[in-house]
């Protein structure tokens, strides 16, 4: 009776197998987990993580050998509500909301998450961008609502953490099918340079040095300067920058960049912070698409579970995380994409290769959600 | 005299007159609104603006209830045949009517109906038939997979009760189109009563179905068949017909099975009998699109995982000119390979295969490509190993053949030798070139690789493709046989190098699992044998080949997180990405990993290995989990060109041709140039740009004058059409409801899903979208118990239906149900039921429960009698909103009605909450004045402390609160009242316990069931039915008994009230002597008195006397009596006469006075004439 699971090696790709599973109902099986390691077994990143999942679902069982190698998951039902987190603070909290982001819909009851933690740090994405873009992204899926918004309570930079950031969805009990296949043109750039427990000038000096290099394209570019005091600034000093496009058609492109962590590493200057993030925004927008590089693999999830009707979406060159996601779809739900390079006209100046991905959605119904 | 009374006048209509006319005017005229209006303007005025919106919001409701909420069409563009079932009781001409039917589409005799049959009907339809026996699982299954019911009814019976079940099933699980035959009509003699019947049966079906549900008569047999006439008709309304999709149907694929093969090993079979078989089941995919390696479930079965799908070529395809009206005779196709047409008939135990001989010939022609099959098999002399050895293939015409031996070896060689690395300097990267890509050798490899199969997989497909080769549509056949290898040459051709039929067939080889991340661990495996397979010189290569593939993986998955790998790896990956050629292989199909074997690592001294950290795959399989993609590679972003690049990504940047202000202001222009100025006068006219353009063209080339003509007309088409537009969106928009604009959004979703796959060839289209209904689709099942192969019976239907993804997994489901109203008696909580939800049937346990005002689940013993209740069970996971129904047994037929319950799934969940009530009861043994000391309730001290502060209760109604626990007897504690208790009082605290579900889930295996014996299926027994089978009688508690009930006499005091307040109350309130006197007490009573002689004289005297003085006195009352009434007579005479004296005295004395009056008047009269 009980639907074959799937058995995986190593950790990496962790977050996604999860999810997937949680989705699908098929029980995963990850073995081999850092064995060769000489601290075998999860990080505490994991274990939290895994910590939330529970927390989000209802009958999960979870099974981790003593030397934490092998893990087993059989998802239980999504459950949703007010849920608390202390995340680890070895990962921001992007890593946790990312996950979030891709089960909430599908929940029984909205879901009201805080999460406390690492707001922004250099390797994961910050707050700040899945705000600005996995939002905009969802609500082209259906999901929306007054209650679907991520707030920034309390920031937090790494290592330190003290973050607090409250993310709320509502529930659908289908998702729409898209056709996101012109990205527009860029009409406006906006952004956040925040910065904690350091002099309040980093802002402006991060605002300076990134209009420099935008403004050679777009007069219309307003990037907020965000100074976090007293207890809303966490426990630790840094700076970061998060830069958003906006096309006419309503697509999000993103870059960011964070200040080294405190004691990390060399120390950056906020203007070449602000100049190097302007430029990564710049390679991001010759990537193209219409939906950034950070949130390719959400596009692709939702555009999966839609109802059996082709979604299309345009994307820009897929990032190796994509890639596996994508292999990740086809084993958890048996859905291929169509895949097809649209290599630009030579007098077109319009960025790189854009990938056209093109699916028929599985006719996913949150089975969650209780009829009344 | 009555009806005399009652007749009253007709109404006499006016044929001539003022009135008449007026009419005839008026029906000449007709009524008209306007005029209506315009002659009573009162009438149509608003008298109450809350009465109109009132009137308005009725209309709108009415208007907006025959709305279907819209849906996307997702009907194929060549839908499966349409699956009719045939339904009624027994002995009412359902395989006759079927046989008529086929008869009547197909032009042939059908003899045993058996299995599905499906005909072309017409240029665009086909259909199944169905027949459906009187087994209440058949009737549950076909149900649900039915597109049109035809419901047979014995008119000169009535209505039977299979035929109200089916109704209720039909009704549950969605409601197919539902057409009532009445048969047996020509039993009838009387034709006043065949009329009436009829009307009545009509009238009940209406009820039942619609009102205006078609219902058909089939008036009479000729010859043991329906009149062809009545036929025709019937197979007309038929092939018209059309279906409104049912949510269940379209959103599960589902295949009603026409054909069923065993593949299991003979020998298998032969050593042990009860063995698991490997199936091969046959049908028409419908429904949702198929994935391959999904789940299904077969009802009576089980469920199962799909070991592979495959489609077919159709064997009952829709005819392919258009052109005709009617079909030709070689396009009425008919396929029933269970009933027998097709070459094979089953029966219980065998399988019979029906020479051509037996048949007519054209149909052989039809169904070829079993027969061939069957044929081939037939011919087969030689076993498949021996002819395999001896068969020979030349891959060039002229050149050496070659033979089987050669073929492992060859293949193996060719893998290698296929790709060469090729140094691109332009890309700066390794890449793979392809030696020799020809179609032919593609084939010949094919069959190759196809016979190396062969000696693993004994399908009859593959046997008869080698037993005769050559005839085209074999080769079709063939073709999808090898889908798997061959998928990419028909699709890219430029791709099609061996190396990716290799990726290919090991994607398709992959099962479910997959290894590290996303490669599988077989892959790896298959590999390693392969290698080891080869020899020596080739091992070389091969090793070669499998390491420049690692290297490949690691440049595609790995991350840029460590410095060191990443400057190379990323680079190669971003060039590798920017000129991909085929994305697709890189994502799906190319990644072959190589197995980290353990032969490979070095050995130091027998026991340690060398510990490789930089081992890509470990290293990716590791890795950091993040999904930011980051970029440090290529541009750099100070230089102008780089800069450049990008330029028309923003607003300000350059803008296509037709969205460019420029433009879009000049059409403007075009479009609304000329105006008038209305205060000068002045007449504006646009500029003819043709003749600007025309300019610019003969500047620049005057030779191509005739491409520059085209040009223009197509500017002036599209100018056109945007005019058009743009009047369309001026004028049809205003009356655009909200139901329009969703019902186009969806025509438009419909039409996109149609034209994205529309253009590809089936193989690859579906990899993308599954398999699409419509296809006739082979499912190979293995592991399926040898019971459905061994009792396999073609008059059950077999279903395989699809399941969509964590339907398969089981939970609670809690569910709103209500006991049908025909059904007789009420549900128990905890007595097995047999539920029909989704494509299941299973047996479980439900608790029933009612949901209080607080959202609590309260546990009910037994179903309301006619209000929907609450159920839990333990059951697979079905999508909220799907209806089930219940029977409390599936096994035989029963004359009442079957089905128990009906309802709707609600929601889903790995937990349930429902509670029972609980009362603990305990006893006072200690009061105080509103304090008291219970005992009994509670057996310890810490069971105490759990309750601190819960509200407790007397049965008197005393409420109060436990306090604390005492220390002396274990368990007792300190309450609280709101009044004193007595000793006698009962404390009780009422609380709710939670009831778990049991879990049981038990399918209804009704198809393994020996043939025969399918419909007595019998699962777990309630308790009721156990204990009426064992003989348990329960022995009930005696307090519960009924006994004679016995009343004391009730005694009362009396009232005593004090003297004191006796003395104050007012007479009317004090207390009298209201018991009457007894006896006077010996000391009151007084003694008699005795007379003396003397006295005794004198007494008798006085008496005597004072008789005869009575006796006087009364008669002269009697006289004075009489005399007075005398008196009283006289006195009334007088009394008259003096009144009669009076009146006559009277009537003189006004005589006198009027005539003195008279005399007066008459007096003055003549005085005044006087004066005049």
């Amino acid at each position: 009776m009980a639907s074959h699971g799937l058995t995986y090696d190593g950790c990496n790709f962790f977050r996604q197998r999860l999810v997937l599973s949680t989705l699908s109902g098929k029980h995963v099986k990850i073995k081999n987990i850092r064995s060769r390691d000489d601290e075998p077994g999860l990080r505490d990143f994991e274990a939290s993580f895994i910590r939330l999942l529970d927390k989000v679902t209802n009958g999960s069982r979870i099974e981790i050998n003593q030397t934490g190698t092998v893990l087993f998951y059989q998802p239980g039902l999504l459950y949703g509500g007010p849920v608390e987190h202390d995340c680890n603070p070895q990962r921001s909290v992007g890593y946790y909301l990312e996950a979030l982001l891709m089960l909430a819909p599908f929940m029984k009851t909205p879901l009201k998450a805080t999460l406390k933690g690492v707001t922004n740090d250099p390797t994961d994405p910050t707050v700040d961008l899945l705000k600005s873009t996995a939002l905009p992204l969802m609500k082209k899926f259906g999901i929306d609502g007054e209650a679907f918004e991520i707030k920034v309570v309390k920031r937090g930079m790494a290592p330190g953490g003290g973050g607090e950031v409250v993310f709320t969805c509502p529930v659908r009990k289908t998702i729409k099918p898209v056709q996101l296949t012109e990205p527009g043109k860029i009409k406006r750039i906006r952004g956040v340079a925040y910065s904690v427990r350091v002099s309040p000038q980093m802002g402006n000096r991060i605002v300076e040095s990134a209009r420099s290099v935008l403004n050679q394209f777009l007069p219309d570019i307003y990037i907020y300067t965000d100074h976090m005091k007293g207890t809303n600034s966490g426990k630790s000093p840094g700076f970061g920058l998060t830069l958003v496009a906006e096309t006419l058609n309503g697509c999000f492109l993103s870059a960011e960049m964070s200040s080294t962590p405190q004691g990390q590493g060399d120390p950056v200057l906020p203007e070449d912070l602000g100049r190097n993030c302007a430029k990564l925004l710049l390679e991001e927008v010759y990537r193209g698409g219409c939906v950034d590089s950070s949130n390719q693999s959400l596009a692709l999830l939702l555009m999966t579970l839609g109802q059996q009707d082709v979604s299309k979406v345009l994307l820009g060159p897929l990032s190796p995380y994509t890639i596996e996601f994508l292999r990740h779809i086809r084993d958890f739900f048996q859905i291929m994409f169509k895949i097809e390079v649209q290599t630009p006209l030579d007098d077109e100046r319009k960025g790189g290769d854009k990938v056209l991905m093109t699916c028929v959605g599985v006719g996913y119904s949150n089975i969650n959600k209780t009829v009344k | 005299m009555d009806a005399k009374v009652k007749k009253q006048k007709k109404h006499q209509q006016k044929h001539s007159g003022p009135k008449a006319e007026k009419k005839k005017a008026k029906k000449q005229e007709g009524s008209i609104e306007e005029d209506e209006r315009k002659r009573n303007p009162k009438a149509f005025s608003v008298q109450s603006a809350v009465r109109m919106a009132k009137t308005f919001h009725r209309a709108q409701d009415i208007k907006a209830k025959k709305h279907h909420i819209p849906v996307v069409d997702r009907t194929p563009l060549e839908p499966p045949p349409v699956v009719i079932v045939v339904v009624g009781p027994p002995k009412v001409g359902k395989s006759t009517l079927i046989r008529c039917l086929i008869k009547n589409f197909t032009r042939q005799k059908l003899g045993d109906i058996c299995g599905p049959v499906t005909i072309v009907s017409g240029k665009k339809r086909r259909l199944t038939f169905m027949e459906c026996n009187n087994d209440i699982n058949t009737m549950i299954d076909l149900a649900k997979v039915a597109d049109l019911v035809l419901m047979l009814i014995d008119a000169s019976f009535g209505f039977e009760m299979e035929t109200f079940e089916f109704l209720n099933i039909c009704q549950v699980h969605g409601f197919p189109r539902i057409m009532g035959v009445l048969t047996h009509l020509d039993s009838f003699k009387n034709n006043k009563s065949l009329r009436k019947t009829k009307k009545t049966l009509k009238h009940r079906f209406w009820t039942e179905v619609y009102q205006g549900a078609k219902l058909f008569y089939l008036s009479g047999m000729v010859y043991g068949e329906y009149q062809t006439q009545e036929v025709k008709n019937l197979g007309r309304f038929i092939s018209v017909m059309k279906f409104r999709p049912l949510v269940w149907q379209t959103s599960h694929p589902y295949l009603l099975v026409d054909r069923m093969e065993d593949l299991t090993d003979p020998e298998q079979v032969r050593t042990d009998p009860k063995c698991d078989r490997t199936v091969s089941l046959y049908g028409y995919l419908r429904g949702a699109h198929l994935k391959n390696k999904s789940q299904v479930h077969i009802p009576g079965v089980g469920d199962f995982q799909v070991g592979d799908v495959g489609f077919l070529s159709d064997p009952c395809p829709l005819p392919d000119a258009q052109k005709k009206r009617a079909l030709n005779e070689k396009e009425r196709l008919l396929y029933a390979p269970m009933g027998g047409v097709g070459g094979l008939v089953y029966d219980k135990d065998a399988v019979y295969i029906d020479l051509p001989a037996s048949h007519v010939n054209q149909l052989q022609e039809e169904a070829r490509p079993t027969t061939e099959l069957v044929q081939s098999l037939i011919d087969a002399h030689s076993t498949l190993d021996t002819k395999m050895a001896a068969s020979k293939v030349s891959l060039f015409t002229g050149s050496a053949t070659l033979d089987p031996s050669h073929i492992s070896q060859h293949t193996r060689e060719k893998e290698i030798l296929e790709e060469q690395s090729v140094w691109d300097p332009t890309t700066n990267r390794e890449r793979r070139k392809v030696i020799f890509t020809q179609e032919e050798e593609d084939v010949s490899e094919e069959d190759d690789s196809e016979g190396s199969d062969q000696a693993d997989d004994e399908g009859d497909v593959e046997c008869e493709e080698t037993a005769t080769g050559g005839a085209p549509p074999q080769k079709k056949q063939k073709l999808e046989a090898e889908r798997g290898r061959t998928g990419s040459c028909a699709e890219l051709p430029v791709f099609a190098d061996s190396e990716d039929e290799l990726e290919m067939s090991e994607e398709e080889e992959e099962a479910g699992t997959s290894g590290d991340s996303g490669h599988s661990s077989e892959e790896e495996e298959d590999e390693e044998s392969e290698d080891e397979l080869t020899n020596d010189g080739e091992e070389e290569l091969g090793k070669q080949h499998s390491e420049r593939e690692s290297e490949e993986d690691q440049e595609e998955g790995a991350l840029r997180w460590k410095e060191g790998l990443q400057q190379k790896a990323a680079e190669a990956f971003l060039r590798q990405q920017e000129a991909a050629p085929n994305l697709r292989k890189l994502v799906y199909g190319s990644v072959v990993e190589v197995t980290e074997s353990e032969e490979e690592e070095e050995e130091l001294g027998g026991l340690f290995r060398v510990s490789r950290p930089q081992k890509s795959k470990k290293l990716q399989a590791n890795a950091l989990d993040c999904s930011r993609f980051h970029a440090d590679t290529g541009h750099d972003w100070d230089v102008q060109e780089v800069l450049d690049s990008i330029r028309d990504c923003f607003v300000t940047g350059k803008w296509e041709e037709g969205q460019d202000a420029a433009t879009l202001l000049k059409q403007d222009e075009e479009m609304y140039g000329d105006f008038e100025d209305l205060e000068t006068g002045e007449v504006h006219v646009s500029q003819p740009q043709d003749t600007q353009d025309d300019d610019d063209d003969g500047d620049e080339e005057p030779q191509v004058k005739m491409d520059d003509e085209e040009v223009q007309k197509n500017k002036r088409l599209e100018k056109k059409r945007r005019l058009k537009e743009r009047f369309n969106s001026e004028y049809d928009d205003g009356d655009a409801t909200y139901f329009d604009d969703l019902k186009e959004e969806l025509q438009k979703q419909a039409e996109l899903n149609r034209a994205t796959f529309g253009d590809m060839d089936d193989e690859s289209r579906v990899q993308y979208e599954g398999f699409r209904p419509g296809m006739y689709i082979r499912m190979e099942i293995g592991s399926l118990p040898c019971e459905f192969v061994t009792n396999f019976d073609a008059r059950y239907p077999i279903i395989l239906g699809g399941l969509g993804s964590s339907e398969g997994n089981l939970g609670y489901l809690q569910m709103r149900l209500k006991k049908h109203r025909w059904y007789e008696r009420i549900l128990k909580t905890k007595d097995p039921l047999i539920f029909s939800l989704g494509w299941r049937r299973f047996q479980t346990i439900p608790l029933f429960h009612m949901e209080d005002h607080n959202g609590r689940h309260r546990l009910l013993k037994y179903t309301p009698q006619h209000m929907h209740c609450g159920a839990s069970i333990w059951g697979p996971i079905t999508p909220q909103g799907s209806g089930f129904l219940a029977v409390q047994s599936v096994t035989g037929t029963k004359a009442s009605f079957r089905i128990a319950a009906t309802g709707v799934i609600l929601d889903l969940d790995k937990s349930v909450t429902i509670v029972k009530k609980l009362k603990l009861i305990g006893y006072p043994f200690k009061i105080f004045k509103n304090t008291c000391f219970v005992k009994g309730m509670f057996n310890t001290v810490l069971e105490v402390a759990k309750f601190e502060g819960a509200s407790v209760r007397t049965v008197s109604g005393i409420r109060g609160q436990i306090k604390k626990a005492l220390s002396s007897p274990a368990g007792a504690f300190r309450a609280t009242f709101e009044d004193r208790l007595l000793m006698s009082d009962i404390v009780f605290l009422r609380s709710w316990y939670p009831v778990s579900v049991p879990q049981l889930y038990n399918p209804v295996t009704s198809l393994l069931l020996p043939a025969g014996q399918k419909d007595s299926w019998s699962g777990m027994r309630t308790l009721g039915q156990l204990k009426h089978d064992l003989g348990i009688r329960n022995k009930p508690n005696p307090d519960s008994l009924y006994k004679p009930v016995v009343r004391a006499p009730r005694r009362f005091n009396p009232l005593h009230i004090p003297k004191e307040l006796q003395k104050a109350l007012p007479f009317k309130s004090k207390p009298k002597q209201q018991q009457p006197k007894g006896k006077t007490p010996r000391d009151l009573q007084r003694p008699s008195v005795i007379r003396e002689p003397h006295e005794r004289k004198v007494a008798a005297l006085l008496h005597a006397l004072s008789t005869v003085h009575n006796y006087k006195r009364k008669n002269a009352h009697k006289v004075q009596h009489a005399k007075h009434k005398e008196f009283l007579q006289q006195k009334e005479k007088d009394e008259e006469a003096k009144l009669k004296r009076q009146r006559e005295a009277k009537k003189k004395l006004y005589r006198v006075m009027g005539q003195k009056d008279q005399k007066k008047q008459r007096s003055s009269l003549k005085g005044a004439s006087s004066d005049l």
